[in-house]
């Protein structure tokens, strides 16, 4: 039976009178792989932080193991915190060796010197890099670096393991190395793993289940194509303009003006190579930019001002013979895109 | 002319015969100075470690007056200590006045603002990222604060040294606090202002030349721990 590690309920984070995290409802489960999306502002971060016991909710509850930690004396809270650890997005090592940084939560744990060398050899060997302990940490590369923060982190054999964007600002070889890693931390030490990305596609490998944070609050269906921006009406009809691109405009359906985010789903965007005529009211054209395959679905990413991803079966991508660089056409209604 | 060289060819006579006064003012001179520099440390770091991490009503009060204090005239320092501890001021019970303990206070109250002011700015020049990654880690407050000021230390042992300098060399409250006497409280630079004005220049050179060889070593070890500033 699965069991509840941490949950949190009606939590509430508020920052200059503004709530910046809303959280009714929340609940991890022992060693599972978590992974919480959404836009930059968002709240991940926070609400990270919030459950690493490192910041303090305004309102709300959180459980640990069933435990309710809102009285928790600071020695209780500071036992639970030890069981658990975080990796910061802007991740950074002391300016020591390798192997001094991996001991360091050893070390304020009191763990005896003489088990430390064995400790931080696994956790090495964990992250692919056995023999590095005497290292200089200002010696490594980026990846090496992100890696040997993992190790650190590793080696107090936490119970529940926080990434923020464990792979932002790292080459495509070391974020496979570092989604491998993810993976095996889960599978061999039975961590409990909660990561946020960006990354939708990221999210879905890793993960067995996906949060979506929108504005500091969950939303239930995980939102593909999101994009903020601002809701304007023209002669009657609502158009949606995309901040960073403020030239491009959507037609939309909603009651709503002013700032918003919109979602459109990848498999209500219909792909072709000429424009057609038909009662959608969005059609934009530009070039292929990634194709990734997913089982019998392709995901393509086509470059029209903004990025928008669209799904189409294997067949139809064999069929069409699509490649990258390929102009094509995107269509959509009005109607498909969620505004929230 | 010939005084000069003269007083020179004297200086290193008494130098490299290892002459005994000599030698005893300049052991003197450092005791006194290292026993300042190392209570101004203990407090100063401290402060100055708190001023850089914490947020309190007043910061930057206390801040433009630690910096005023840097600029604080020994012989100010000398008149308000002397006022204390002479036999008719409040801690006059104590006969602290003309001793090194009374040297000791006033070289102490010299350097503490040194000390916490360079502290101050070598702590917030730390990584902000050292505190949370510590705390990540399992670390306490104090264990966090311990690994702030590991990641600092060479710039904080900077300004210990840079505090040691401004002691050492200071002659205003050594004089005024310690009366220059011999065998007691003559010290490097108090025994130079003498010896000068007695026309002993081979014997205010020596010590000179010892002066200046103690701040040379202690600039080059400032250099050091500056350039390993990482």
């Amino acid at each position: 039976m699965d069991k509840s590690i941490i949950r949190v309920k009606n939590l509430q984070k508020i920052y200059n009178n503004r709530i910046i995290l809303d959280v009714d409802h929340l609940d991890f489960q022992e060693s599972k792989i978590y992974a919480i999306v959404g836009p930059n502002g968002s709240g991940k971060t926070t609400l990270l932080k919030i459950l690493n016991l490192l910041e303090k909710p305004d309102t709300g509850q959180i459980f640990f193991q069933g435990q309710e930690l809102t009285n928790k004396s600071r020695p209780e809270v500071l036992k639970i915190r030890r069981k658990m650890t975080l990796i910061d997005q802007n991740s950074f090592l002391f300016h020591s060796t390798v192997y001094d940084n991996i001991t360091y939560g050893l070390k304020v744990r009191s763990v005896p010197t003489k088990d430390q060398r064995d400790k931080v050899k696994h956790a090495l060997k964990m992250v692919g890099l056995s023999g590095f302990e005497d290292r200089r940490a200002n010696q490594l590369s980026g990846g090496e670096a992100k890696r040997v923060v993992i190790a650190r982190g590793l080696v107090i054999e936490p119970e529940v393991f926080f990434l923020d964007e464990p792979t932002v600002s790292i080459d495509q070889r070391h974020q496979d190395v570092l989604e491998r890693i993810i993976r095996d931390i889960s599978d061999e030490i039975r961590t409990t793993v909660i990561l946020t990305t960006h990354d939708l596609s990221q999210a879905y490998r890793l993960a067995d289940e996906v949060v979506s944070l929108l504005e500091g609050r969950i939303i239930k269906k995980v939102p593909e194509n999101l994009f903020r921006g601002v809701i304007e009406e023209k002669n009657g009809v609502k158009y949606f303009k995309v901040f960073g691109n403020i030239k491009f405009t959507i037609a939309i359906v909603s009651d709503k003006v002013g700032p918003a985010y919109i979602s459109i789903d990848s498999k209500d965007i219909i792909l072709s190579y000429e424009q057609f005529q038909s009662s959608a009211r969005n059609t934009f054209s530009g070039k292929i930019i990634k194709i990734i395959e997913q089982n019998h679905l392709v995901k393509l990413e086509v470059d029209v001002g903004i990025f928008l991803v669209t799904t189409i079966t294997r067949e139809s991508f064999q069929k069409m013979n699509l490649n990258l660089g390929r102009k094509v056409y995107l269509t959509f209604k009005a109607s498909v895109v969620e505004v929230y | 002319m010939d005084f000069i060289i003269e007083g020179i060819q004297k200086a290193f006579q008494l130098i490299f015969s290892l002459d005994r006064e000599i030698f005893n003012i300049a052991l003197l001179s450092l005791k006194v100075s290292l026993t300042a520099v190392g209570l101004a440390s203990l407090l100063g770091v401290f402060l100055g470690f708190l001023m850089a991490m914490k947020d309190y009503w007043g910061k930057r009060f206390s801040l433009a007056l630690v910096n005023t204090l840097l600029a604080l005239p020994t012989v100010v320092i000398g008149l308000i200590v002397y006022s204390l501890i002479s036999r008719r001021g409040p801690l006059g019970v104590f006969g602290l006045l003309y001793t090194p303990s009374a040297m000791i206070i006033g070289q102490f109250i010299l350097a503490t603002p040194i000390v916490i002011a360079l502290t101050h700015s070598a702590v917030q020049g730390i990584d902000k990222r050292v505190r949370d990654t510590a705390l990540t880690l399992g670390a306490t407050e104090m264990q966090s604060a311990w690994m702030v000021i590991k990641e600092a230390h060479y710039a904080i042992l900077a300004a210990i040294i840079a505090a040691f300098g401004r002691v050492i060399a200071e002659v205003g409250a050594a004089i005024m606090l310690g009366g220059n006497i011999k065998g007691s409280t003559r010290v490097m630079t108090t025994a130079i202002a003498l010896e000068t004005t007695k026309g002993e220049f081979g014997f205010a050179i020596a010590l000179g030349v010892i002066l200046l060889l103690i701040a040379f070593s202690i600039n080059i070890l400032l250099h050091y721990f500056q350039s390993k500033k990482l």
